[in-house]
């Protein structure tokens, strides 16, 4: 426990777990991009004779429920047949892995490891709570940048997090494209 | 001095922190949580980021609230009073960055409401990152009192990181 609470620097930079959650979102892959450049980055590539990793990389992937894609009562009953729940559940899956397969070439182009962990459920609880099981000391998220109101409407993940998660929070803005 | 940090920072291209400082145990934590991870003493002066430590005084007005009667007189005694809690803020984090060995740091204490301040001093220093406290308020506390790492975490134009302490509970 003493751990977590006051980390005694033993050998140079504490090693961190940070948790980076992806998405198909350009949003959060400039969030993982941004993540490697400045914590990542920054200690590996001053000097090539010390690769001391900054610490553990975890890419989270939340894939929605599959329910979602179900509940459309569409005229008269529409069953969920269950080559239909098939069907959906590789096409989710396949975006899964994409989604993991793209972040994960971000990373080695600049050649840093990072573990992958797929979780299913609602993005904001299942994001927090890998963080909590995995025992993470940064979790990083993206923004989509919305106003107020949509926030309220179509509910933000990095909010949830920012308000929910145990550990310190990393919310990265998209560049501004005009200023 | 600061014209000189900022043409060796311009320099060596080092990218920008600002911690936003008050007087709460959230926030200091948030700066030793920061020096710990981000300034390790052991990366030696290499370390990728300038600090920048910021304090927002607020104004006496916006403490008093609604003039009553007498509002006046108390004025001096209130700004006083402010000055003196933001210089010990300041001290302790001074204190803070040396026990970490940190030495390239810049100390701003800025008048006003301290979300402004905040997204102000990230633009005036072109910040790569924001690192805020949080009192961890519930939802209701939060929508009551406000919450400075709520409006930063919206409105500063870099990337917001909040650090919170842990919960004693767990």
């Amino acid at each position: 426990m003493e751990e977590t609470k006051e980390p005694v620097a033993t050998e140079g930079r504490e090693k961190m777990t940070v948790l980076v959650a992806v998405d198909e979102s350009e949003g959060s892959l400039y969030a993982l991009s941004w993540a490697l450049d400045n914590l990542f980055v920054a200690a590996v590539g001053g000097a090539p004779n010390k690769p001391q990793p900054l610490g553990r990389l975890v890419l989270v992937h939340a894939q929605q429920p599959l329910q979602q894609f179900i509940m459309h009562p569409i005229g008269p009953a529409v069953y969920a047949t269950s080559s239909v729940i098939d069907s959906v559940k590789k096409a989710q899956e396949q975006n899964s892995r994409d989604v993991i397969e793209r972040a994960k070439g971000i990373c080695r182009r600049r050649l840093v490891e990072a573990e992958a962990v797929v979780v299913a459920g609602d993005p904001k609880e299942t994001i927090c709570q890998a963080a909590e099981q995995m025992q993470t000391d940064l979790l990083v998220v993206g923004s989509r940048g919305l106003s107020k109101i949509r926030r309220a409407i179509l509910g933000s993940v990095s909010d949830y997090c920012a308000h929910h998660a145990n550990c310190p929070v990393l919310i990265v803005k998209p560049p501004k494209t005009s200023h | 001095m600061a014209t000189e940090a900022e043409a060796t920072a311009s320099v060596v291209g080092k990218s920008v922190m600002v911690v936003g400082i008050d007087d709460s145990e959230h926030s200091f934590y948030a700066l030793q949580w920061t020096l710990l991870h981000f300034f390790s003493p052991a990366a030696g002066s290499s370390s990728p980021f300038k600090l920048v430590v910021v304090s927002a005084k607020p104004t006496p007005t916006s403490v008093i609230g609604l003039a009553g009667p007498g509002a006046a007189d108390v004025l001096p005694f209130v700004e006083s009073d402010l000055r003196k809690i933001s210089l010990r803020v300041i001290e302790k984090a001074k204190e803070i960055c040396t026990s970490h060995s940190v030495a390239d740091v810049e100390f701003e204490v800025v008048e006003g409401d301290a979300r402004n301040v905040l997204c102000e001093a990230v633009e005036k220093h072109h910040a790569e990152i924001l690192v805020v406290g949080s009192h961890g308020y519930g939802a209701i506390k939060r929508t009551v009192l406000g919450s400075v790492s709520d409006y930063c975490a919206h409105h500063a134009h870099c990337t917001v990181m909040i650090v919170k302490k842990p919960k004693p509970k767990h």
